[in-house]
C-alpha cells in the first residue's frame, strides 16, 4: 500500500464521491430520526436539571447548590417526601446528605449518599448533577472528596424512557448506514463503469483503492456518530472514550462496507442484501428497544459491542473499567473483519479482471 | 549504448509472450500464443469478436494471470513484478472507463498524479488530442469520440515505453479515428512500442509495422503486411469489356501465373477493353482465406 497514492485517491473519493440520494440517506435520515425522536419524547426542550436534596443535618452544599443557575435545587424534610418527589419526576435525582456531612468531607473522611433516581428520568440530566454535587463537595474540601454516591433506582426495568431505549437503534443507523453504505456503493459504482480498472492498470493497487474508501467510510461513520450523539445529548460523560468506541465501530461499519462492495454486483442487491442484513446489525438495537428479549440474543450480534459501551458510558456514566471487555472484543471484530477485507480484496481483483 | 538496443543495434523486445494462454471455464480463450514485439514497433493484432485479443490484453497488463505460458514486458515477469512495469505502459481500453462526473482536465490531474508526473502539462494534452478548450467540462457532456480521444490521452499521459490500444477507433467517426490515428504514429515517432487490438484491417495495414491474425485464441498468421500479401495475397487484373450485344462483362486475369503475358494479351486482341486496373490482396480477403471466416 502506498501512503501518497491513497492519499490521492482520499482527496477524489471526498471531493468526488456519491453526491447523489445515498448521500442525503446517509446524513438527513439519522438527523432526521433523531430530531423527532428527541420531540416526541422530549428531550428537545428539556428545562434545567432539578436536583432534589433532604438534608439530614445543616450542609453548606445545600446552599451552594442553591445558587448555581445550571440547575434547579428542591429541598425535602424527609426520605420518603424525596422519594415521592423523585417518583413524580418533580426532580431528576434526589440526594439524601448524611448529617455531619461537611465535617467529614473537610477531614477527609469516606461520606456515603443516597441518590434516588426514577427510571423515566433523562440520563444525561442524572449525570450532570451527579458532577455538579460532586465538584461542589470538592469546593467544600479544597480538594478531591471521598464522596460515594450510592444510586438507588426507584421503579422496574420497564420504566426505562422511549428516548433511552432508541439511542442505540438512532446510534447504530447513523454509523452503520454511512460506515456501509458510502464505501460500498463507491466500490459498486467503480466496478460497474469500469474505472476500477482504469486505476490499478496505473501503479495504483486495489489495496490503496480499497484503503481510501474504507477511511471515507469511517469518517463519515464517525462523524455522523458523534453528531448523532450530541443531538441526542448523551455527549456529557467520558467524550475521550465514547469517540473511542465510535471510531471502532465506525471501523467496522466501513470494513462491511467494502466486502459487500466487493462482493456486490450492483446497487439493487445492496439494497435487498441490507434489508436482511439489516435486521442481523441491528439486532442488538431491538434487545434495548425491548427489554423482554433475552440478552444473549444480543451479544451474537458483533454490533452489540460497539452499543453497549455507548450505553454504560453515555446512560450510565461508566469508565473504562466497565466497558473494556466488551471494546477489546470490538478491536477483535474490527481485526476478524479487516482479514475478510484483505481476502474479498484479492478476490475483486480477479473480478475486475 | 541506447536502453532501447542490445549490442550490434538490434532491438530489444519489448513484449515476449510465450505460450502464453488462458481459459474460462470450458472456453479457451488464449491457446499457447507466443510471439514478440520488438520496442518502438507497432504491432496490429488482428481478430474477430471472441478471438482472443482482449484476453491477451489484459495478461500482457497484469490485470489477468495467465493459465500457463509466461509475458514479459521490458524484460520482467508481468505475473510476478507488474508493479514493476505499470509505470511504463499505458493502456487505452476498450470500453470507455473514465469518471464521467469529474472534467477531463480532473481526470487526466488525477490520473498523473497515480503516475506520480509532477511535470505534466494537462492543456497541451487536450489540445494534442483536440479537446483543447474543453477541459473543465464534465466527461459526461462529451461526445463518443471526444470520449475516446481523452481515453487514448489518458493512456499516454505517463509517456508509456509500451502503449496497449484495444480497439481504439471502434465505432468512430472518421474524424475522431484519424486523430487518433495520428496520435498512435507520434506515440511511436516518440519511440513506444504499440500494441493495437482492431477489427479495421485498413487501419491495421496503415498503422501497423507487423499484424498478427488471431483465430480462436490461436495466432494463425503474423508478419509484415507486406509479406503476408506476397504470401497469401492473390494479385490479379480486372477488367471490363463489352461485348458484342453491347453488353459489359467482367473479366481477372491472375498477375502471378506463367500465362499472365498471354493472357492479358489475348485480352487486348481479342476483346473490347472498356476498364482496367490492377487488384492487391487486401489483409481482410488474407484473413478470409487463413482463418475461413469474416472479421465482423
Amino acid at each position: 500500500m502506498n501512503l501518497k497514492r491513497v492519499s490521492i485517491l482520499l482527496g477524489k473519493e471526498l471531493l468526488q464521491g456519491p453526491k447523489n440520494f445515498i448521500l442525503i440517506w446517509i446524513i438527513v435520515a439519522p438527523v432526521l430520526i433523531s430530531l423527532i425522536v428527541s420531540l416526541v419524547f422530549g428531550t428537545l426542550f428539556t428545562d434545567k436539571p432539578k436536583f432534589g436534596v433532604m438534608d439530614k443535618g445543616s450542609s453548606k452544599l445545600v446552599a451552594s447548590a442553591q445558587e448555581l443557575d445550571s440547575i434547579i435545587t428542591k429541598t425535602y424534610d424527609s426520605v420518603s417526601e424525596i422519594k415521592q418527589a423523585v417518583e413524580s419526576g418533580s426532580v431528576d435525582l434526589g440526594i439524601v446528605l448524611p448529617q455531619d456531612l461537611d465535617e467529614s468531607i473537610m477531614q477527609g473522611s469516606q461520606v456515603k449518599v443516597t441518590a434516588y433516581v426514577w427510571g423515566q428520568s433523562l440520563a444525561k440530566e442524572r449525570i450532570v448533577l451527579r458532577a455538579t454535587f460532586a465538584n461542589l463537595a470538592r469546593g467544600l474540601a479544597g480538594q478531591e472528596a471521598l464522596v460515594e454516591i450510592e444510586s438507588a433506582t426507584l421503579g422496574g426495568e420497564g420504566s426505562i424512557p422511549w428516548n433511552d431505549r432508541l439511542l442505540p437503534f438512532i446510534v447504530l443507523m447513523a454509523v452503520f448506514i454511512g460506515g456501509v453504505f458510502l464505501p460500498a456503493i463507491s466500490l459498486i459504482d467503480e466496478k460497474q463503469k469500469k474505472t476500477l480498472r482504469a486505476l490499478v492498470i496505473t501503479p495504483t493497487s486495489v489495496g490503496d483503492v480499497f484503503a481510501a474508501k474504507g477511511i471515507v467510510g469511517v469518517i463519515i461513520s464517525l462523524a455522523m456518530g458523534v453528531v448523532i450523539l450530541t443531538l441526542n445529548q448523551a455527549f456529557t460523560a467520558n467524550p475521550l472514550l465514547l469517540v473511542l468506541v465510535l471510531t471502532l465501530g465506525a471501523v467496522m461499519a466501513s470494513e462491511l462496507g467494502l466486502i459487500c462492495g466487493a462482493l456486490i454486483k450492483d446497487a439493487t442487491t445492496l439494497f435487498a442484501i441490507w434489508k436482511v442484513g439489516g435486521i442481523v446489525l441491528f439486532a442488538p438495537a431491538l434487545v434495548y428497544m425491548f427489554p423482554q428479549i433475552p440478552e444473549w440474543v444480543g451479544k451474537i450480534m458483533p454490533t452489540y459491542y460497539l452499543v453497549q459501551p455507548i450505553i454504560v458510558i453515555s446512560q450510565q456514566s461508566g469508565g473504562w473499567y466497565d466497558i473494556s471487555t466488551n471494546v477489546l472484543i470490538l478491536v477483535g471484530l474490527d481485526v476478524l473483519f479487516l482479514g475478510m477485507v484483505v481476502f474479498t480484496s484479492r478476490k475483486a481483483k480477479r473480478l475486475i479482471a | 549504448m541506447n536502453g532501447n538496443m542490445k549490442g550490434d543495434d538490434i532491438p530489444c523486445n519489448a513484449i515476449v509472450a510465450d505460450e502464453l494462454t488462458h481459459w474460462y471455464g470450458e472456453l479457451v480463450a488464449v491457446d499457447h500464443i507466443s510471439f514478440n514485439v520488438a520496442e518502438g514497433e507497432i504491432l496490429g493484432f488482428l481478430g474477430p469478436n471472441g478471438a482472443g485479443k482482449t484476453t491477451t490484453i489484459r495478461m500482457l497488463t497484469g490485470q489477468l494471470k495467465p493459465k500457463a505460458g509466461k509475458a514479459t514486458l521490458l524484460g520482467i515477469d508481468i505475473s510476478k513484478n507488474v508493479d514493476r512495469v505499470q509505470g511504463d505502459i499505458g493502456v487505452c481500453f476498450e470500453e470507455t472507463n473514465l469518471y464521467e462526473q469529474m472534467s477531463a482536465t480532473e481526470n487526466l490531474r488525477l490520473f498523473a498524479r497515480l503516475f506520480g508526473m509532477h511535470r505534466f502539462d494537462c492543456d497541451a494534452l487536450l489540445e494534442r488530442v483536440g479537446l483543447g478548450g474543453r477541459g473543465k467540462d464534465r466527461v459526461e457532456t462529451y461526445s463518443k469520440g471526444m470520449k475516446q480521444r481523452l481515453m487514448v490521452a489518458r493512456s499516454i499521459i505517463n509517456r508509456p515505453r509500451i502503449l496497449f490500444l484495444d480497439e481504439p477507433t471502434v465505432g468512430l467517426d472518421p474524424t475522431s479515428a484519424e486523430s487518433i490515428r495520428n496520435i498512435i504514429l507520434q506515440e511511436r515517432e516518440r519511440g513506444a512500442t504499440v500494441f493495437l487490438t482492431t477489427h479495421d484491417m485498413m487501419e491495421a495495414d496503415k498503422l501497423s509495422d507487423r499484424v498478427a491474425f488471431m483465430n480462436q485464441g490461436k495466432i494463425v498468421a503474423l508478419d509484415t503486411p507486406h509479406n503476408l500479401k506476397q504470401q497469401h495475397g492473390r494479385r490479379a487484373l480486372k477488367a471490363k469489356i463489352s461485348t458484342n450485344s453491347g453488353k459489359l462483362e467482367d473479366r481477372e486475369i491472375s498477375l502471378d501465373t506463367a500465362e499472365t503475358p498471354d493472357a492479358i494479351h489475348e485480352l487486348f486482341s481479342r476483346e473490347q477493353v472498356v476498364t482496367i486496373h490492377s487488384e492487391e490482396a487486401s489483409l481482410k480477403d488474407i484473413f478470409i482465406k487463413i482463418t475461413g471466416r469474416e472479421l465482423e
